[in-house]
């Protein structure tokens, strides 16, 4: 109600704006066309770098790394259990969805933004929380202002890189030794990581998200985190036969969960806690090897955008290398 | 089919009284029937298991064997949770059509999916239950009492808890508790996941701790329900007939109500609200056995297993190496065949 009493007071004030903006001296710098190659290809033009932008949970956390605050943010969960969002300030920004796929379209257009920031999903041909599966009124963010955003493609690394890039773009001040610190101890948790590989040559690893009624296998040719792993020498186990309609898993019935044998299980990380539960009620968890020994691994699915989250990341899940028995799947 | 045929098939829809020897007879090879559905219960599914080693499963279990676990720990509890829960279905659906008199009546009519599924998301959302093993206490006290709630509610008045008063009651309540369950999933995501998957009506993923939870609760329903038949069969005279007759038509209409939501509590929290067996397998024992309650109930016992089971395997090879739930398989082939009965059968006749 209070946004509605506000409409008309705000347009008044944008008139009068308008009327003196003439000879406003910041207009050299908004002339300056703003543009961005998004992660379908595509090439975004606008006439002035974007200021308001809505993003979608993750990405925002990504752009708040390099201080740019993003005015809304729709997220698929709430935001103080989000993995990304749940340690961020966000004062001052509207949260615009908790679930997915239902985002308050009316405080949305509310926003005026002027850029959406979100993922470019290649396997569905769409951008987060515009797929297939989202409620019609969703759909409608994207007719709101142009969107731009990095593919979740063949690397975490990439669309972390992908994010630096963008927000420098929108005016970051890239000057910040703070930037050049979590670079370099991202680089370190990196060959860390690879050290911890070279040192078990034979362990191999599947990604698994478990769920009430089946196995979901991931399919690492669609996980840019396990493709980084695999670039850097990790063994993933490729599952045979991915669902045709969502190429990302192979669903696999809890008759047959001990069709792959790994050494380590990496668990779906945006559940953890809950998917170990629902992996360990199932009479036939323990016929995985690596599941009735344990050796579990926390698996960051497809959440990290950001170096420095990418390097907590690492860091968890070399530990847990270093101390992986490679002999569990045989 | 000639002109002539007519006026038989008119004679033939009136109730039948079999015989003693026949109906027992009958009741023996349905027994074998749910034998050999049991029997395809365990050997088929998504993975192809060997005879044998379905047998060593049983006479020498190994558990480190991922074949034998899945026949041991999977598929036999999926059939005893089917041979059960049917069982209870049926009979709480004999039961429900004969004490109300509404050949519609179904567990669904007394409230009781809706209290469970209430239950279910409350639970989830207040302690965080996420396994079915966790919600099923939870399921069965929802569904308990929203039958308490609704009998309760149609007992007002003089003339006690009729028929109609009942049906009103029960969608009063389905009302009431299937918009307290919209406003909780709304904001709870695991709430609305957890739903999703109970809501289906399945046999899958429920294993032996559901089966030992749910199976006192079932095997004192059973017991009860059969006792009741020679009571049904009075109250299907009418309420005033069966009064003159000197049963103690309220006392007999609580007990059954007590039988019915434990039967259906216990059930609905092992698998789910599953529709349509509860409603049909009565009919289908009636048209079987004729108007006697007492073999109606011993009808619904063996037949509405077998048909759960017969379902429950089709859900398994329909869209293998998916699944179907058995819920979906029962609406899929149950709509037609209810439409069916209806078309040849006067229901009205309870």
């Amino acid at each position: 109600m209070k946004r509605l009493l506000l409409l008309p007071v705000t347009a008044v004030l944008l008139l009068a704006g308008c009327g003196s903006s003439d000879s406003s001296p910041d207009d050299s710098a908004s002339d300056q066309a703003w543009s961005f190659t998004s992660g379908n290809g595509e090439t975004v033009t606008l006439d002035t770098m974007p200021k308001r932008i809505i993003a979608s949970g993750p990405e925002a956390a990504a752009l708040l790394a390099y201080g740019i605050k993003p005015v809304g943010i729709y997220a698929s969960a709430p935001v103080d259990e989000d993995l990304s969002l749940k340690d961020l300030d966000l004062s001052g920004i509207e949260i615009l969805s908790e679930t997915y796929g239902e985002v308050d379209i009316e405080a949305a257009t509310g926003l005026r933004p002027d850029l959406i920031v979100a993922d470019w999903w290649p396997a569905e041909k769409a951008y987060s929380g515009l797929e297939a599966g989202v409620q019609d009124s969703s759909k409608k963010l994207g007719k709101l202002a142009p969107i731009v955003g990095i593919e979740q493609g063949d690397s975490t690394e990439k669309l972390a890189q992908g994010y630096e890039d963008l927000a420098k773009a929108l005016g970051a001040d890239m000057d910040d030794p703070e930037i050049a610190r979590i670079k370099s101890d991202f680089e370190a948790a990196r060959t860390a990581f690879q050290d911890a590989i070279a040192a078990k040559p034979d362990l191999s690893v599947l990604a698994v998200s478990p769920s009430d009624d089946v196995l979901y296998v991931a399919n690492p040719e669609l996980a840019p985190e396990l493709q980084d792993w695999e670039r850097w020498g990790l063994d993933v186990i490729h599952p045979d036969s991915p669902d045709p309609d969502f190429p990302y898993w192979e669903n696999l019935s809890w008759e047959n969960v001990d069709k792959y044998q790994p050494d380590l299980l990496l668990i779906d990380g945006r559940t953890y806690d809950s998917s170990l539960k629902t992996g360990e009620s199932q009479p036939t968890w323990d016929t995985i090897k690596a599941a009735k020994a344990k050796a579990y691994a926390n698996w960051p699915t497809y959440w990290v955008h950001t170096y420095s989250e990418y390097t907590g990341a690492l860091e968890t899940l070399t530990a847990t290398i270093e101390k992986a028995d490679q002999s569990i799947g045989g | 089919m000639t002109m002539t045929a007519r006026p038989a098939r008119a004679v033939e829809s009136r109730p039948r009284h079999r015989s003693r020897a026949a109906l027992a007879t009958g009741f023996v090879l349905l027994a074998g029937v749910l034998a050999v559905v049991c029997f395809f219960s365990i050997t088929m599914g998504a993975r192809g298991v060997g005879l044998s080693t379905i047998w060593k499963a049983f006479t020498d279990y190994e558990p480190s064997n991922a074949a034998e676990t899945v026949i041991r720990e999977l598929r036999v509890p999926r059939t005893l949770i089917g041979i059960f829960a049917g069982a209870a279905l049926g009979l709480s659906g004999a039961i429900l059509q004969g004490v109300t008199r509404n050949p519609l009546a179904d567990p669904g009519i007394m409230g009781i999916n809706s209290g469970a599924a209430t239950a279910i998301v409350f639970g989830i959302m207040v302690i965080g239950a996420q396994s079915i093993g966790t919600y099923v206490w939870f399921a069965f006290a929802g569904a308990g009492l929203a039958t308490v709630a609704v009998y309760a509610l149609a007992s007002f008045g003089r003339e006690g808890a009729t028929p109609v008063k009942l049906a009103l009651a029960g969608a009063a309540v389905t009302a009431i508790l299937t918009s307290i369950t919209n406003a909780i999933v709304m904001t709870n995501v695991a709430a609305l996941n957890e739903l999703r998957f109970w809501q289906v009506g399945s046999l899958a993923g429920r294993y032996f701790p559901v089966f030992w939870q749910t199976l006192p609760f079932l095997v004192i329903g059973i017991v009860l329900a059969l006792g009741t038949g020679r009571a049904l069969n009075g109250l299907a005279l009418g309420q005033d007939l069966a009064l003159a007759l000197g049963q103690r038509v309220k006392l007999t209409r609580v007990v059954m109500f007590v039988t019915v939501a434990i039967l259906c509590g216990a059930a609905t929290a092992a698998c789910g609200p599953i529709v349509f067996v509860g409603l049909v397998v009565p009919h289908l024992a009636r048209m079987i056995c004729g108007p006697d309650y007492r073999w109606i109930l011993s009808y619904s016992l063996l037949l509405t297993p077998i048909v759960l089971l017969t379902a429950d395997i089709i859900g398994r090879v329909v869209i293998s190496p998916g699944e179907l739930q058995v819920g979906v398989v029962l609406g899929v082939i149950g709509a037609p065949f209810f439409i069916l009965l209806v078309r040849y059968r006067n229901l009205a006749e309870l």
